[in-house]
């Protein structure tokens, strides 16, 4: 077996060249002891089990219909209990702030009035929704559901990178690679206290019934996808089969009387939660917009009237967006008069007037984004990228600096990665799963998304990324 | 009960199922059936291709092809069984039947699924090669034809019989009546045609071929004897009240079906449409033996299919 250490930012594995961190030695000792035929008949059968089993996803603006496999490296990615710890508590802390500004962003806007967050700034969010000024889901949970994004800086220090408080996907993959994982490689798991994670969609079943309106007794659950044409199509689906719950979409309900119904074969049906993974936008052509077909006519008075939960909350989004990440360390100690857990990664705003010029002098050091968008669309690399692009690319940034933020490099740590026969240093990062109900619990576990092409630094699975198994040990008892 | 797209998917991909794997079997039968009396009477061989091209209509195929296989073109073979192009080919309608399970995956079983998405994937990647020759194009529908029975196995024996099922097998029966019946619609005139010189064995090979296509060799010879007379085949395959693909049976099935969708005592529209039809089946052979009437019978059988499978689509899916 070769293995090769990576040159730059933090090596998960590896201290120094062949010498692995005390959580890896036993993993590195039972991989040493196949060969590489082993290795590559295994791969072969991992490969055919994700055929059969149709776990795809499809890319947009590829040929109509085309399935591709989302690639599984089968080198777990390890996490000691009390890295774990930190990184729960963290999550836990800052789940808790994002709804509290929620909350207070659509009532009071007492974190306006004491200018914790600029409100032009709030307001001029496309994910601000107006129109939901004063409509407070029920328990005031907001985000039932999220997925935030950390990586690791050069000295292996956990940093939130993002918050997904939409509809994050993924949490399908975490389930299957387990699965896969296990049945390809049995032999890993004999030495490890590894975390179950399988009991995620039970989890997720009780924090939407949670959720219900109070009014009803046995309330009723569906999961609202856009389609089989969705990119995620494959989790809106395994997430339905295994919570027992219709999977529905918009052409299966109807709004009367001010309730939501299913049109069922032997009449209608009453709704009372939507696990909904459909944006915003697209929910209610009476209220968004007026071309979705995916969403269902009226569907957002029945909410406004308590008579359907959603989740997430519409308007969540804002709570994501990219510059009011900025504030997020001033939103912590504001509502919760604590300090941040987990550190974040400085972030400039072309909103403010000193960071645009920065911006636009440094964008050769920078990692640019545009405010609203996700899956690694609208970013410039600035250290990876042409002049004559970067120029291009601050062109359309003057146009509309507000919805621009910018970052420097953060060089995420690396994973060896099965790549034909050696194991190459890749980089990775990590998405965690926190499902706000009666309280707010964190999967043991998580999306790792390792960047496959060598020297890569986006992960993204629309972007040749692809996925690993991720372990969270049991602590020890003493 | 289910929501009404989740029924249409369901619906369908019983109906797409059903259709893959008559298409597999009849090609096998046919395939087999004209090599073996090629040589003996090559006008015969083609007109079991010609009868199975009027029973799965497709687009022209290519006849200057290359490779005679059994008196036809290894061309032919490969779009009938397995070209994307060709709307009757067993791979258009396998992969229609994926299709449909992939939108109502969460009402199916791992077990379903996956035996289905495995005999669709091996039979993407035959779409894709060259036919060496005959026995590797048997083997490899043979294969397919097999995966579609594991399948079919898997939704009886894995799926709870609640009313998703339900509409699987609705589909599943209403498709294999029209097909039967479809079948027999193209295939008679021709077998009760009064020929000048009748060449025993071989019109004995057609009946047969007959039977085998719609697998009931073996149940016919259960009930009557290895001797094939045509009239006795000919009773057996529209009234016998016990074999799967005779159309007593088949609309008996589907009326079973539509029964236990409706609400007890007051069957619903197409319930009544197929349990006329049913009845016709069950007491007016003798009446329609007697008078030859055959091929007009066989018209009202495919006429009341087809009224029925627009009742259950206005009353259950909304379209």
């Amino acid at each position: 077996m070769k293995w090769i250490a990576s040159k730059a930012g933090f090596d998960e594995v590896f201290r120094r060249p062949s010498a692995p961190r005390s959580h890896y030695a036993a993993l590195i000792s039972i991989l040493e002891s196949f060969t590489l035929d082993d290795v590559a008949r295994r791969e072969r059968l991992q490969r055919l089990a994700l055929m059969n089993q149709g776990i795809t996803f499809t890319v947009y603006g590829e040929k109509d219909g085309l399935e591709r496999i989302f690639p599984f490296d089968f080198v777990p990615r390890i996490i000691p209990a009390g890295e774990w710890k930190l990184l729960q508590d963290g999550l836990v802390q800052r789940i808790t702030a994002l709804n509290l500004f929620l909350l207070d962003i659509y009532g009071e806007q007492k974190c306006l009035r004491d200018k914790v967050i600029p409100a032009e700034l709030v307001f001029s969010r496309r994910e601000y929704k107006r129109e939901l000024r004063g409509v407070i889901p029920p328990r005031k949970i907001f985000t039932h559901v999220v997925g935030t994004d950390i990586i690791r800086d050069g000295e292996g220090r956990y940093l939130v990178l993002e918050d997904n408080c939409r509809v994050p996907s993924g949490v399908s993959y975490v389930l299957e690679n387990r699965t896969l994982l296990n049945r390809v490689f049995p032999e890993f798991f004999a030495s490890y206290p590894v975390r179950p994670i399988n009991d995620y969609p039970s989890l997720l079943l009780e924090t939407l019934l949670h959720a219900a309106p109070r009014a009803s007794q046995s309330p009723v659950t569906v999961v609202l996808s856009p389609g089989i044409h969705n990119s995620a199509y494959f989790e809106h689906s395994f997430l339905a089969r295994e919570m027992g719950v219709p999977l529905v979409e918009g052409r299966d309900l109807l709004v009367e009387g001010n309730r939501l119904f299913m049109r069922r074969t032997h009449g209608k049906r009453q709704v009372d939660v939507i696990y909904r993974r459909v944006d915003d936008e697209f929910l209610d052509p009476l209220t968004f917009r007026r071309d979705s077909m995916l969403g269902v006519p009226g569907l957002l008075n029945v909410y406004r009237e308590g008579n359907v939960v959603l989740a997430n909350a519409p308007g969540s989004g804002v709570a994501d967006d990219k510059s009011v990440y900025a504030f997020m360390p001033a939103l912590v100690k504001y509502y919760l008069d604590e300090e941040p857990l987990l550190p974040q990664v400085p972030t400039y705003l072309g909103f403010r007037k000193d960071d645009l010029r920065h911006m636009l002098e440094h964008a050769d050091t920078l990692v640019i984004k545009t405010t609203g968008d996700a899956g690694g669309y609208g970013m410039l690399m600035g250290p990876f990228t042409a002049k004559k692009d970067i120029d291009a690319y601050l062109t359309g940034m003057r146009k509309n600096p507000g919805n621009y933020i910018a970052q420097p490099l953060v060089d995420l740590s690396s994973h060896p990665t099965h790549i034909d026969g050696r194991f190459e240093p890749r980089r990775i990062d990590l998405r965690p799963f926190i499902l706000y109900g009666d309280r707010i619990r964190v999967l043991p576990g998580g999306l790792t998304r390792v960047a496959l092409r060598a020297g890569s630094y986006v992960v993204n699975s629309s972007q040749g990324g692809g996925s690993k198994d991720t372990w969270v040990l049991a602590a020890r008892e003493p | 009960m289910i929501l009404s797209r989740v029924a249409d998917g369901l619906y369908w991909m019983g109906r797409y199922l059903e259709r893959a794997e008559n298409t597999a079997r009849l090609l096998l039968v046919t395939e087999e059936t004209s090599t073996e009396v090629f040589g003996l009477d090559e006008e015969l061989a083609r007109a079991e291709w010609r009868d199975l091209a009027e029973i799965l209509p497709g687009p022209a195929l290519p006849e200057r092809a290359t490779r005679q296989v059994s008196g036809l073109t290894a061309a032919t073979l490969q779009a009938v069984a397995f070209s994307p192009a060709h709307p009757n080919s067993v791979y258009f309608s396998l992969k229609r039947a994926r299709d449909n399970a992939r939108t109502v995956r969460e009402a199916l079983t791992i077990e379903v699924f996956v035996n289905l998405n495995e005999t669709y994937q091996d039979l993407e990647a035959q779409a894709g090669r060259r036919l060496n020759d005959t026995p590797a194009f048997r083997s490899a529908l043979g294969a397919a034809h097999r995966g579609i029975l594991s399948t079919v196995g898997a939704i009886e024996h894995t799926l709870s019989h609640d009313p998703g099922w339900l509409f699987l097998r609705l589909g599943e029966s209403i498709e294999r009546l029209y097909r039967a019946a479809t079948v027999l619609r193209i295939k008679l005139p021709a077998l009760l045609a009064p020929e000048p010189k009748v060449d025993l064995p071989l019109l004995h090979t057609r009946w047969r071929a007959l039977l085998r296509g719609l697998s009931s060799l073996e149940n016919f010879r259960q009930t009557s004897g290895a001797r094939l007379e045509p009239l006795e085949v000919l009773h057996f395959l529209l009234f016998d009240p016990h074999a799967p693909r005779s159309l007593r049976y088949g609309a008996n099935a589907v009326k079973d079906v539509l029964d236990r969708l409706s609400a007890a005592g007051h069957p619903s529209a197409p319930a009544r449409l197929i349990g006329r039809l049913a009845a016709e089946l069950t007491y007016r052979s003798d009446e329609v033996i007697q008078r030859g009437e055959y091929l007009t019978f066989l018209e009202s059988v495919l006429d009341g299919v087809t009224k029925t499978h627009e009742a259950v689509s206005t009353l259950y899916f909304g379209t």
